[in-house]
């Protein structure tokens, strides 16, 4: 019954964009209730779907239609999908309710609706899309609203300018994704395949069908395109300058972006993609370096930051970071690791929208983004320190909240990865995960202890907003520890429902070898290849079991640490930062500078390598192109003004001439009559 | 009867001065008197040769030439009037005003 | 069905031009009335319009000059029918974009009109006779719409504008000329239908080499001038700059579009019996009108010049899925044709009004304008979008289509163009609208007001075309698919060619 209504997932949020646009300037508070609307009904439709998919063929719910030329548009809910729709439908009907009372009083409020209504129909419709052209739509659509979004307040300079490097940064990773999808598409043309009727072939089950007949070199050439967008959309290294500018928009905003949509896009299409990337060579070596990487690098940049929402954004990138690394690690635990990932992103979406949430909700009672003119703030907003605490627990990995189950999961499996493979993830995933500890706690001790630093207005925020503050809260604590086996059973065996056959396209991408090698994969690798029915979590549990204790407690170990560090500096005052560092330090210059990337990207890139190109292009085309033009122009007049020269309109020079002429006709018609020419 | 080469002579010698003061004199009203001679000795040449056989065509064309010879002359003089009220000279080589 | 649609939609605006002349001051309600019955034919036309069948459909032919074989035959096709839609959808919103227009007014309409009267005639015509004095007569209207209504540097533009495209399509004529003494009917008559021509540059001992190369190579410079490629396009930045905003939108949508189609009605059939290096020629010119082209527009500073030298980028693309010849590539290349008319009317419109309310368009000069212009802004930011490729307007559905068909036959080409023109044209779009809608306002635009009613209603309408038909694109393409195959018909793809 629901599965007939799954359009209206999409179709709601589109209607509300369209009658806020048009009608929310005569609704109080801007016609909000109508996106919280169409998002809960969303979120009811989506968990009918969810409870009648087991009924459904296959396990999955799959409409399609025929759209132009041989492409097609439809809708795919599988458990992956459904996992995601659950989650965004959930966490973003809480962030609109927030939005209403954070944006009463503002001008534009309609217009923040109508936006934040087509931001979530775009992340929902990419969600559930059943073809990777439809994806990217709705994947540019996402770009679209974040630029609209992030340059909500359009009229302050430094709001327009990180829309627009919001959008150009995603771009360039789109670039990347669209060429992956023109390479994929004629790869699949050229098998000359004999489709059924309602197959197309950007068709995702088609993909699935199809893709261990595509020659592997090209399988990693379109992976590695599609990883790319998925880098920019994600933010990961070195795509991820846009996001912590992207805190130029209205809080609810950085929290549907940070949180449930947009970011997690990229992972998404990671984990859509998964069986394309398992089996294209090295693909997902490239996709776990990036991810540990960006996880480390964006945590070092949180720790320098005053701030507040800049540090939450740091921390995004570096969770992002994780979630890439936990889909990368997959070469040695197979399709498992979608299940790991996915598990950490949803786990991530309820505690980063509560941190930003109750950023919002400190923002709006101080007035100011810099942590070091707040301090003492818990004081006076209790409800908001505690569930900020809650988040920035399970953001640190604190024991048994949901941070802690979906990372640590992340870094044991880098472990099993690195008896595989490489050591360089879980190395550079272990030391993020401390940095994480510290940075969050630095930012809660800064903000909410102490005494304050500045004068601000001292109330807690109402309840309009504590009460999505609380729900999250909630989860944010306790949807590890009760759903943490379940979930990785059904959304790691996403692609079971398609008879993916990841030993094949193991084979293909050479990771059986590297199994035959590595102890600690063997046995579990084996057993998700052969694609049963939740064998595939059995086999990752069987795997933990088998670790050393120390790489188990380890995450524990490292989450209390960074904790105790942070209260050593920051709480207790028993240390201060300048013992460490002073203003000379190059690296500590290095990480307040960001890494120099806007000298690099803005300064150097954009303003000095691309701008110098047109310029010089626009050169060429005045001197030499349109120039030659001109110079053939001017010869032509030239040439024009010295023929005139014989027209004098003197009269009697052509009298003169006409009579030579005669003179000269008659001389010549004589002779030849002499000779008898003629 | 004169035979008809002499007035071919005549007419040639006409027709040559008339294109030597063409070509040479500058006055605006010695170019219109060289004019009429070269369109007068065309005339006699039409008269001779209407003579000389038995025909009044060619004596038709004359009046004809005579009567434009006098519409061109009217013409030509009135320009020659309002060029010398305009520049105060009918001397050919300065009213160029239109000249390239 | 109206019987002699074609024809009567070329002459409702003929007719209407002279009583717009004469009407003086209600000049622009004759021309509003003369756009629309046109617009209503083609509608009618697009309704009844057989998707299936590979035949010229509503032909009407009657003999014209007998003895030199001249006759007048109209007809549509796959590709002739988007372009008399967009033509008239364009003319009609053209002239409510127009609506405030004093300036002689009638002598201003009565151009319009004019255009549309050569504009629809060549996308109709099917003799090379009648289609070339279509193509010329739209040089007239739009000689004097940019002569008596532009700016500064008005004559300028105009003379460079009628001159450069002229003496393309002057060896464009000679070119006819050779196809029309080579090749003989049957009966020994000489002919001027292009169909016939066409099919007849196949015969390898009529057409030996040399005469067929040099035959197309005249053709092909005639529609490039006029598309414009890389390097003939030059004269299009200075006719948009100089030209009046109506002007730059007929220019830019209509004008160019001719180009295109010559490209897809004479090239593409002859490509097959060409020189191959052809194919390769106009690939490069195709890859660098779009790179090059992009990164003129980053560098302009007015603009009006910016959109121009978009129009050149995304024209490219049109070069690039047409000459790449697989049937995903030319259906693209010809939707492209369809959505950059009406996306670059929304743009040119953009420009237009702004000069019109604030007085400049020299990017650097505004700031903060959508403070001031919110429906405006609105638009000008849907335009915009629809102009980078925002998927969801008609804009993405061709490039992509283009991308993804050349990718079979042109792959380097096709990878230089993702590479090097995605983001930039991303970049110059998003720069100019930062530039000039956001920020804070500059304080001598606080009395700018917004657009005028008729400019918003016309930006509007052709939005929700956009959106409608990047949504629903086949409702073209489906028109499209059968006449790609039928360009391809001879050849099926360019391996078979022996380019590749």
């Amino acid at each position: 019954m629901f599965s007939d209504f799954a359009y209206l997932i999409v179709g709601l949020p589109v209607l509300a964009f369209v009658l806020c646009l048009f009608f929310g300037w005569h609704l109080p508070r801007g016609g909000g209730f109508m996106t919280v609307l169409a998002t809960f009904v969303g979120l009811i439709i989506s968990w009918g779907i969810y409870k009648e998919m087991p009924a459904l063929p296959n396990g999955i719910l799959h409409q399609s239609m025929p759209w132009f030329a041989n492409f097609n548009v439809g809708i795919l809910v599988d458990p992956l999908a459904i996992a995601m729709l659950l989650m965004i439908t959930f966490v973003v009907t809480l962030i609109h309710t927030y939005a209403n009372a954070y944006m009463d009083g503002d001008p534009g409020a309609a217009r923040y609706f109508a936006e934040a209504a087509l931001f979530t129909a775009s992340m929902l419709g990419l969600v559930y899309s059943d073809n990777l052209l439809q994806l990217f739509i709705f994947w540019e659509l996402v770009g679209l609203c974040s630029y609209l979004l992030i340059g909500f307040w359009y009229r302050k300079p430094s709001a327009a300018a990180a829309a627009k490097k919001a959008f150009l940064t995603t771009r360039v990773g789109d670039v990347l994704f669209l060429l992956g999808i023109v390479l994929l598409y004629n790869n699949m043309v050229s098998l000359n395949l004999h489709l059924a009727p309602g197959e197309y072939l950007l068709q995702f089950p088609v993909i699935y069908k199809y893709l261990a007949l595509i020659p592997p070199t090209q399988l990693t050439f379109v992976a590695l395109c599609l990883l790319g967008g998925a880098v920019g959309k994600s933010g990961q290294f070195p795509l991820h300058v846009w996001l912590p500018d992207a805190m130029e928009g209205p809080t609810t905003v950085s929290a549907m972006i940070h949180a449930a949509t947009m970011v997690t896009a990229g992972v998404y299409l990671v984990a859509r993609m998964f069986p394309l990337f398992y089996a294209a060579p090295n693909a997902l070596t490239v996709v776990a370096l990036v991810g540990a990487f960006t996880a480390l690098f964006a945590a070092t940049m949180g720790l320098t930051t005053f701030d507040i929402k800049r540090v939450l954004a740091f921390s995004t990138v570096s969770q992002l970071g994780f979630m890439m690394a936990g889909l990368g690690v997959g070469s040695v635990v197979g399709a498992a690791s979608v299940g790991i990932s996915i598990f950490h992103l949803i786990g991530h979406s309820f505690f980063k929208a509560l941190l930003f949430l109750c950023a919002g909700s400190v923002i709006h009672a101080v007035g100011t983004n810099d942590m070091r003119e707040m301090g003492g703030v818990g004081k006076y907003m209790k409800w908001t320190a505690y569930t900020m605490l809650i988040g920035g627990a399970s953001l640190a990995g604190f024991p048994l909240t949901t941070g802690f189950f979906s990372k640590d999961e992340i870094i044991v499996t880098a472990y099993e990865y690195g008896l595989a493979q490489s050591f360089i993830p879980y190395l550079f995933l272990v030391l993020a995960a401390i940095l994480t500890a510290i940075y969050t706690f630095r930012l809660w001790f800064v903000a909410f202890t102490g005494e304050p630093r500045s004068d601000y207005h001292k109330h807690e925020s109402p309840w309009l907003m504590l009460g999505p503050l609380c729900i999250l809260a909630v989860f944010a604590l306790g949807f590890g520890i009760v759903a943490q086996g379940g979930f990785y059973d059904y959304v790691g065996t996403n692609f079971d429902h398609y008879g993916v056959n990841f030993a094949e396209l193991g084979v293909i991408g050479g990771h059986a070898i590297e199994d035959a090698e590595g102890v600690a994969a063997e046995g579990e690798h084996a057993v998700a290849a052969e694609g049963e029915h939740g064998a595939a979590a059995e086999g990752k549990e069987g795997g933990d079991a088998g670790e050393p204790w120390y790489i188990q407690i380890l995450p524990i170990i490292i989450a209390l640490g960074g904790i105790l560090v942070a209260a050593l500096f920051y709480y207790l005052h028993k240390f201060d930062p300048s013992m460490i560092t002073s203003e000379r330090d190059p690296i500590r210059k290095l990480l307040l500078k960001g890494y120099y990337q806007h000298e690099i990207y803005t300064q150097w890139f954009a303003e000095k390598v691309i701008y110098g190109t047109a310029i010089v292009c626009n050169m060429i085309d005045i001197k030499i192109v349109d120039g030659a033009l001109n110079w053939i122009s001017e010869v032509i007049v030239a040439f024009g003004g010295g023929v005139r020269r014989v027209q004098t309109g003197v009269v009697q020079n052509y009298i003169t001439a006409v009579m030579l002429g005669v003179v000269v006709l008659v001389v010549v018609i004589e002779i030849a009559l002499q000779v008898g020419f003629v | 009867m004169i035979p008809v080469e002499l007035y071919i002579l005549l007419s040639s010698v006409m027709f040559t001065l008339g294109l030597y003061g063409l070509v040479t004199q500058r006055n605006g009203i010695k170019l219109m008197m060289c004019i009429e001679l070269l369109l007068n000795s065309a005339n006699i040449n039409l008269v001779a040769f209407s003579a000389n056989q038995p025909n009044a065509n060619g004596q038709v064309f004359a009046l004809f030439s005579i009567a434009l010879a006098a519409a061109e002359a009217g013409v030509g003089f009135a320009i020659l009037i309002s060029l010398y009220r305009l520049y105060g000279t009918i001397d050919l080589d300065n009213i160029n005003a239109l000249r390239w | 069905m109206i019987s002699n649609a074609i024809t009567l939609m070329i002459a409702v605006p003929l007719i209407g031009a002279v009583l717009c002349f004469a009407a003086k001051s209600q000049a622009r309600i004759v021309a509003l009335i003369a756009s629309l019955v046109p617009l209503f034919i083609s509608l009618q036309m697009y309704t009844g319009f057989d998707k299936t069948s590979k035949l010229m459909q509503f032909v009407e032919s009657y003999n014209w000059v007998p003895s030199l074989g001249v006759k007048y035959t109209v007809g549509v096709d796959g590709i002739g029918m988007p372009l008399v839609l967009l033509s008239t959808i364009v003319s009609v919103l053209v002239v409510i974009y127009s609506w405030g227009e004093h300036d002689r007014a009638n002598q201003f309409f009565a151009l319009l009109l004019l255009n549309e009267v050569g504009v629809l005639g060549v996308f109709t015509s099917l003799d090379f006779f009648l289609f070339y004095i279509f193509w010329e007569i739209v040089l007239i209207p739009m000689f004097f719409l940019i002569g008596n209504w532009g700016g500064p540097r008005k004559s300028y533009a105009a003379i460079k504008f009628f001159i450069y495209t002229h003496i393309a399509s002057l060896i464009m004529l000679l070119a006819i000329f050779g196809l029309y003494f080579t090749y003989r009917m049957p009966d020994g008559s000489r002919t001027f239908d292009m169909l016939t021509l066409i099919q007849a540059t196949s015969d390898k001992v009529l057409f030996p080499p040399a005469l067929i190369n040099l035959i197309f190579a005249g053709l092909l410079f005639g529609f490039l001038v006029k598309m414009p490629a890389f390097p003939f396009h030059t004269w299009l930045p200075d006719a948009h700059v100089e030209a009046p905003t109506a002007g730059s939108v007929l220019l830019a949508a209509l004008l160019l579009k001719m180009g295109g189609y010559g490209i897809f009605r004479v090239i593409l059939p002859m490509l097959p019996n060409v020189d191959k290096m052809f194919v390769t020629v106009i690939a490069i010119i195709a890859v660098l009108s779009i790179v090059y082209g992009a990164f003129l527009a980053l560098a302009q500073k007015d603009l009006k010049k910016m959109v121009a030298y978009s129009s050149v980028s995304h024209m490219g693309f049109v070069t690039l899925g047409a000459v790449a010849f697989t049937w995903l590539s030319i259906q693209g290349a010809m939707f492209q044709q369809f959505s950059h008319g009406l996306i670059t009317c929304v743009l040119f419109m953009s420009a237009g009004t702004i000069q019109h309310t604030v007085g400049t368009r020299i990017i650097a000069d505004l700031g903060g304008l959508a403070d001031r212009m919110p429906k405006f802004a609105v638009l000008m930011l849907a335009g915009f979008m629809a102009s980078l490729g925002l998927p969801g307007m008609s804009g993405f559905v061709a490039e992509f289509t283009v991308l993804a068909g050349s990718y079979a036959t042109l792959p380097f080409y096709t990878l230089i163009v993702i590479f090097f023109s995605v983001a930039i044209t991303a970049a110059y779009h998003l720069w100019s609208m930062q530039k000039v809608m956001f920020g804070p306002i500059l304080p001598k635009f606080l009395d700018v007001h917004d657009a005028h009613t008729y400019e918003i209603a016309s930006m509007t309408a052709f939005i929700l075309l956009i959106i409608l038909f990047g949504v629903q694109p086949a409702l073209i393409t489906d028109i499209m698919g059968t006449a790609a195959y039928q360009v391809m018909e001879p050849v099926k793809t360019l391996a078979q060619m022996g380019v590749i």
